[in-house]
């Protein structure tokens, strides 16, 4: 987005990246995020930088249905993956159950680590619909909430486990 | 982070003839797996390769497969969450599942991969900061008389960083090996001789070659009535590396033990394997009495430094709950 | 409408001032006990949580526009060092480069939160600011850094607090006379006479805390885009306080007030140390005015921890004397404080030692170390979580040593009125805390056998449970405003210069309004996080906020509705007093028959708006308003492995009306969450040697993650407080992290039968405690 015209000294590479289910080309250099080019150059804000070291979680997306740290994934090594970011869940207009789930229970303060988090819970529910407690918590111990929305996401998710929506 | 030429490989081969290129020299190419450890060392400037090679397209070896001998072949690029989530090591290998599932996060278990949790560099804060300290090529190690509460308490290294994975000591253990492709073939090396304690002309905590790629890490079958156990302590309850862990593997028949093999993580720049604990174990009856000898044996000639004396009971702790455990006996 | 200036007190994080307040028109009469409420009071999920939970919510981190440059930031690896010499010249020039500031060619750029140079040719500390890259590229900035050669000469410096204060300790600055913070320390607070009550007393304990350097590590870090159109110069800017933003970048750039405007949609976090425009805010201003672009500059997550502020590390002594049953006769205490380089104040850690218990004999003596290390900031309840906790690991000391219940040491020194300034609290309901706290803990089974050792005496496993107490202002007060308008559609439309740090402050605010307006809660909005509005509100912090705008809202609502039912009246030819406004429409009081929808009285007139403002009136006089409550912990220690788990805590805390339960809820158990970081896990880490922090990330600075948090349960009292303003709230943002370190030291202690001298409790620590 930013006038790169007259700075090209790095050498790039053209990446064509499937995100959010439509086909989104890129001219980056090699050494870029995900992060960086989905918020940079995609316009995709949702995915948060809070670190950028993997150690906070709000840089996560869906990498082919898996939740990941996209500050820690070179953009370069996506092609051919499906890229999942929070803006592609409502894509349709309609909240996700998750989303929903999250804003009934409150399970966010600031918002900040959101995006992020229900990312987590979407990839949890994909591959297990019952989960338990444990479960839950193991699944989203990878998200920092320095608000401490964490009792409220619990409640979330527990709200979801076994309903048919968890399985969306 | 640096700029760098990036390549895809599809195999081990073509890997490994890109970094043989340009004679080879140490940290030009760098191989990209996961990139869990190597974006963020670069991250931090702490290397800063030319050329990355990205062996993720290599999909053939990304399996776990247990071969009739009952040994289990993991390939190099399995992720630690391949191993977490295997109906089949959860039940003939406890241990692995144990080892990686307090490692790190769901989203990084994701990325990590297997062999890379293995050439993992270490987390000793001064590494990681700007100091230029002995590991990075340096005069001084910084946390011998600074700050070292995270840090070795075994060892004869100038380095007293600790090994951070939690998959070494497990795969210890198991007595694990690895399949080497460098330039001149194939190798397989018993993962007891691939750490090494960093020295003044080798500063890293492996024997790989730079030139050389991790193709699969083989876990020999295990005798009837083995299990194991790995336990890891923290400083809270996830995402942290270990303050210490301890991986025992056992077989036992009749209630005597046959073989015992114990790690412990967290205490040296390698994983360290505790022979006098294992000696102290073999051929005996397991009881929590022998636990608790066990456990003495395997912390005998800990040397703390000024902040982690608390590793000594701590993984002494560790050991006695993990044989026990391992064991299947009750404890307290 | 008549004007009146009225003179009044309020309390900002534990600091009485007094304020001129302009008020216009009457505020309307407490919604006391009895006031029936539709909306207020009742669960109501965020009326903004579409926006944070879809992504399309924009915090300053998300902002781009056409142009926009980048800024990255070069900070001194040294913890004092005087800059010889900078050459850019490579960096100038490398591609994409824009400019590169340092103290050679923009030394002149003052910080007037400090009153010092942004970039400063001393550098006090390991971050403090060398020079700053503006780029096209976040990475081509990045590159630049690297291009800048430095040459620093070191200089001797200090680190430790103790250290700093000693006669011959290096200077933090060269400018420095001495290491104290020159205005007003060391500190002391006198009453009565201690030496006398210490004679008086029978038992008399000394007891030790020390708490760890704290570190915000809000999950958007500091920072904002600004933008110059030769006219305005806009902000977007990640913070606590819109106006502060204003006030601090006109400052810096010689502008007028009203030719900044500084925005705050969204926020990620704030804690405290997100008031005022930042050095990097003041350098994307600079940068964006000089350069006639876009300039965004977020700090990186090293930069937030060493140079963003943090929670002061205190080393705090008490002697406490009593009598035989308990009744305090004197408490003094000692705290040695390290604020950081340019620390000019010291947070109110003997807050609760003045105040908190009945005793008439106290000293309190604080002493504000500077040092070579990132300057403090304000931290939820600054002082007072520190303060609380060794207080109140204190009483626990002198329980035991009474062999008394601390519960009912607790009670037995109930403190009725403000010991500290001599007047009655506007009503203290913790005695009732205490009460239902202690029920749902189960404290009379606090030294059961079964509950004490779960696995039985041989096992590892220890439970113990603690309590503390909690004392805070939260009352807010003047001046805030707001400005109510009713659209001819019928729908309302607040506008406050507020902020909603994830408080939910948005959503109560539309609470307030849709309640005295007669709307339902979907057509009201609420607009904030911006000065261009014109309608001045304090910073959100202190627990103030709700305190202070909700009743400006409220008022400016029912100015809107009067003028509503004038309108009507007038239209429909009834008198005012015969109509009624409720869900959107107006209603016959006689015959309760509907009239119509607002809306459709309004269309009449042709796009009229009814705009309304509303102020918060002044504080209560001669009386204290106050939060009070208490917390329970109960906690369970490994002796084997040193792991403390919290495995419950029990919180009841007096905030007055509860307006939202569920963002007050989040609220409580978010305080909780931090106070259990405080007492379990959070410490910087600072190297004595190199006089560095070697934990300025999220790896090794541990906060709390999901399978750390207890079991949260909250009891609420939700009882307006009449005397506070006119919705009867008081806030909660700061009372429910006071008590929480405290009630988890205690509770930890009496697991173990030990007591516990330092936070946090980190595994080392507690196998330490038990080797010792
Ligand atoms: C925040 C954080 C927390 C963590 N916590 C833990 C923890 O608790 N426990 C734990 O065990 N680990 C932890 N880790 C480490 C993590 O597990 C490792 O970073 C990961 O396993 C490395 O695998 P990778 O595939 O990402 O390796 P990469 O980062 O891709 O590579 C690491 C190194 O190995 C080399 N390499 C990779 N594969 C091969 C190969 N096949 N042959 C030759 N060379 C190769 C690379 O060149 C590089 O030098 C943590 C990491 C982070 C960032
Ligand atoms: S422990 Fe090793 S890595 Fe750490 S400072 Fe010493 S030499 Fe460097
Ligand atoms: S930004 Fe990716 S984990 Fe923090
Ligand atoms: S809601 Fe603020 S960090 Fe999670």
């Amino acid at each position: 987005m930013a006038d790169t015209s007259e700075t090209a000294a790095a050498p790039r590479t053209h990446v064509s990246l499937q995100v959010n289910g439509t086909t989104r080309e890129v001219d980056i250099e090699p050494r870029r995020t995900l992060l960086s080019v989905l918020r940079d150059d995609l316009s995709l804000t949702g995915a948060k930088p809070g670190c950028e070291m993997g150690n906070c979680g709000a840089c996560t997306v869906l990498l082919d249905g898996e939740a990941v740290y996209s500050c820690l994934t070179l953009a370069v090594e996506c092609t051919g993956r499906e890229i999942t970011t929070i803006e592609g869940l409502s894509a349709s207009g309609e909240l996700d159950p998750v989303q929903q789930a999250f804003i009934a229970h409150d399970a966010l303060q600031c918002g900040f680590c959101t995006p992020g988090q229900i990312l987590a819970m979407k990839a949890l529910f994909a591959t297990n619909p019952h989960p338990d407690d444990e479960t839950i918590e193991r699944a989203m111990s990878g998200n920092i909430c320095r608000c401490g929305a964490y009792p409220k996401i619990l409640a979330a998710a527990r709200a979801l486990a076994g309903t048919q929506a968890a399985q969306q | 982070m640096n700029t760098f030429e990036h390549v895809t490989v599809t195999d081990g081969n073509e890997a490994v003839k890109l970094l043989s290129e340009r004679g080879g020299a140490a940290g030009e190419t760098k191989i990209i797996a996961g990139g869990t450890d190597l974006l963020t060392l670069m991250n931090a400037s702490l290397i800063a390769p030319q050329r990355l090679v990205n062996l993720k397209a290599a999909r053939a070896l990304r399996y776990l497969r247990f071969a009739e001998d009952g040994a289990l072949h993991i390939g190099a690029l399995a992720t630690l969450a391949d191993l977490e989530r295997d109906a089949g090591v959860a039940r003939r290998l406890p241990i692995l599942v144990e080892s990686v599932r307090d490692a790190a996060t769901p989203q990084l278990r994701a990325m990590a991969t297997v062999a890379g949790n293995l050439l993992q560099r270490p987390r000793c804060w001064y590494f990681r900061g700007a100091p230029h300290c002995w590991l990075k090529g340096g005069a001084e190690c910084f946390a011998r008389d600074g700050e070292n509460k995270y840090h070795a308490i075994f060892g004869a290294s100038s380095c007293v960083a600790v090994h951070p994975s939690d998959l070494a000591p497990a795969l210890l253990a198991l007595d694990a090996e690895l399949l080497i492709n460098g330039p001149s073939g194939v190798r397989t090396l018993p993962l007891a001789a691939f750490f090494h304690e960093p020295t003044n002309d080798a500063r890293i905590e492996h024997t790989l070659a730079p030139d050389e790629v991790i193709t699969e890490i083989r876990v020999p079958g295990q005798p009837e009535g083995a299990n194991g156990a790995y336990l890891k302590m923290m400083d809270r309850q996830a995402w942290a590396f270990a303050l210490a862990s301890a991986a025992a593997q056992l077989s036992v028949e009749d209630g005597v033990i046959q073989q015992a093999r114990i790690v412990l993580g967290g205490v040296a720049t390698v994983p360290w394997r505790a022979t006098q604990a294992e000696d102290a174990l073999t051929g005996q009856q397991l009881t929590p009495e022998l636990a608790r000898t066990a456990a003495e044996a395997a912390l005998a000639g800990a040397a703390p430094l000024a902040h982690n004396g608390y590793k000594v009971p701590l993984a002494r702790e560790l050991v006695r709950r993990a044989i026990l455990r391992a064991g299947s006996v009750p404890h307290p | 409408m008549p004007i009146r200036i009225i003179t009044t007190h309020l309390e900002f994080e534990g600091q009485i001032s007094e304020q001129r307040v302009v008020m216009e028109g009457e505020e309307p009469a407490v919604w006391g006990p009895e006031a029936e409420l539709a909306v207020v009071g009742k669960v109501t999920p965020r009326v903004d949580g579409r926006e944070r939970v879809t992504g399309s919510a924009q915090y300053a981190y998300d902002v781009q526009l056409p142009g926009m440059l980048v800024a990255a930031g070069l900070r001194s690896p040294h913890p004092h060092a005087r800059i010889v010499r900078i050459d850019a010249s490579r960096a100038e020039t490398a591609p994409g480069v824009r400019a590169v500031y340092h103290h050679f060619n923009t030394g002149d750029l003052n910080n007037p939160s400090n009153d010092r140079p942004v970039f400063g040719d001393e550098l006090l500390y390991q971050g403090d600011l060398v020079a700053v890259a503006i780029a096209e590229t976040k990475e081509q900035a990045q590159d630049a850094l690297a291009l800048i050669a430095v040459e620093y000469e070191p200089l001797p410096f200090v680190v430790d607090q103790r250290a700093a204060l000693a006669a011959d300790a290096p200077k933090v600055s060269t400018t420095y006379e001495h290491n104290t913070i020159p205005e007003g320390f060391p500190q002391t607070y006198e009453r009565g006479d201690l030496d006398a009550g210490f004679v008086q007393a029978d038992v008399t304990v000394e007891a030790q805390l020390s708490t760890p350097t704290a570190l915000h590590n809000s999950m958007e870090t500091h920072g904002g885009v600004a933008q110059w159109d030769g006219r305005t110069l806009t902000i977007w800017s990640s913070t606590q306080d819109v106006y502060g933003v204003r006030r601090g970048v006109a400052s810096a750039l010689g502008l007028q007030q009203n030719q900044v405007r500084a925005i705050k949609q969204y926020m990620g976090g704030g804690f405290g140390n997100k008031f005022g425009a930042h050095h990097s805010g003041l350098v994307a201003a600079y940068a964006a005015y000089t350069l006639g672009r876009p300039v965004k500059y977020m700090l990186s997550r090293e930069e937030e921890n060493l140079a963003a502020g943090n929670r002061p590390e205190t080393i705090q002594t008490y002697r406490i004397g009593a009598k035989k049953d308990g009744t305090l006769t004197a408490i003094e205490q000692h705290t040695i404080g390290n604020v950081g380089a340019i620390g000019s104040w010291f947070s109110p850690v003997a807050m609760a030692t003045k105040e908190l218990y009945q005793c008439a004999n106290i000293r309190t003596v604080d002493e504000a170390a500077r040092t070579n290390l990132g300057t403090q900031a304000s931290f939820r309840a600054p002082g007072v979580v520190e303060g609380t906790a060794g207080l109140e690991v204190a009483l626990d000391q002198l329980a035991a040593a009474l062999g008394m219940d601390p519960l009912e040491l607790r009670r037995k020194n109930y403190a009725e009125r403000h010991q500290a300034l001599d007047r009655p609290y506007s009503r203290k309901l913790l005695l009732e805390a205490y009460r239902l706290g202690a029920e749902r803990i189960g404290w009379a089974e606090r030294d059961h056998e079964e509950r004490r050792y779960p696995q039985g005496r041989d096992g590892y496993l220890r439970r113990g449970i603690g309590m503390a107490s909690q004392l805070w202002g939260g009352d807010g007060g003047p001046p805030a405003q707001a400005i109510a308008k009713l659209l001819p559609d019928g729908t309302a439309v607040i506008l406050t210069g507020t902020q909603d740090i994830g408080t939910g402050t948005r959503t109560v605010l539309a609470q307030i309004a849709a309640e005295e307006l007669g709307l339902p809660l979907e057509q009201v909005r609420v607009e904030l996080g911006d000065t261009e509005f014109g309608v001045f509100s304090p910073p959100s912090g202190g627990s103030m906020t709700l305190a202070s705008v909700g009743p400006a809202v409220r008022m400016a609502a029912a100015e809107a509705r009067k003028e509503l039912v004038e309108v009507v009246a007038q239209l429909s030819e009834a008198p005012t007093d015969a109509l009624d406004v409720r869900d959107g429409h107006i209603f016959s009081r006689e015959t309760g028959k509907e009239m119509g929808a607002i809306g459709s009285f309004l269309e009449l007139l042709d796009g009229h708006e009814i705009t309304a403002k509303g102020m918060r009136g002044p504080n209560a006089e001669n009386m204290s308003v106050r939060t009070f409550g208490a917390q329970f912990a109960e906690v369970e220690v490994d002796i084997g492995t040193g792991r403390v788990r919290v495995l419950r805590i029990v919180a009841v805390h007096d905030c007055g009306r509860i307006v939202n339960p569920l963002t007050f809820s989040s609220q409580i158990e978010g305080g909780i969450i931090q106070g259990l970081g405080f007492a379990l896990m959070e410490q910087r880490i600072v190297d004595q040697r190199l006089g560095a922090v070697l934990n300025a990330n999220l790896e090794n600075y541990k906060v709390p993650t999901i399978r750390d948090i207890p079991q949260i349960d909250i009891i609420l009292l939700d009882q307006p407080n009449v005397h506070a303003n006119t919705i009867g709230a008081l806030g909660a943002g700061e009372p429910p992290i006071i008590p929480t370190p405290g009630a988890i030291a205690n509770a930890v202690a009496h697991a173990l039968g030990r007591p516990v001298k330092a936070l946090p409790l980190t595994p080392d620590r507690v196998l330490d405690l038990l080797n010792s």
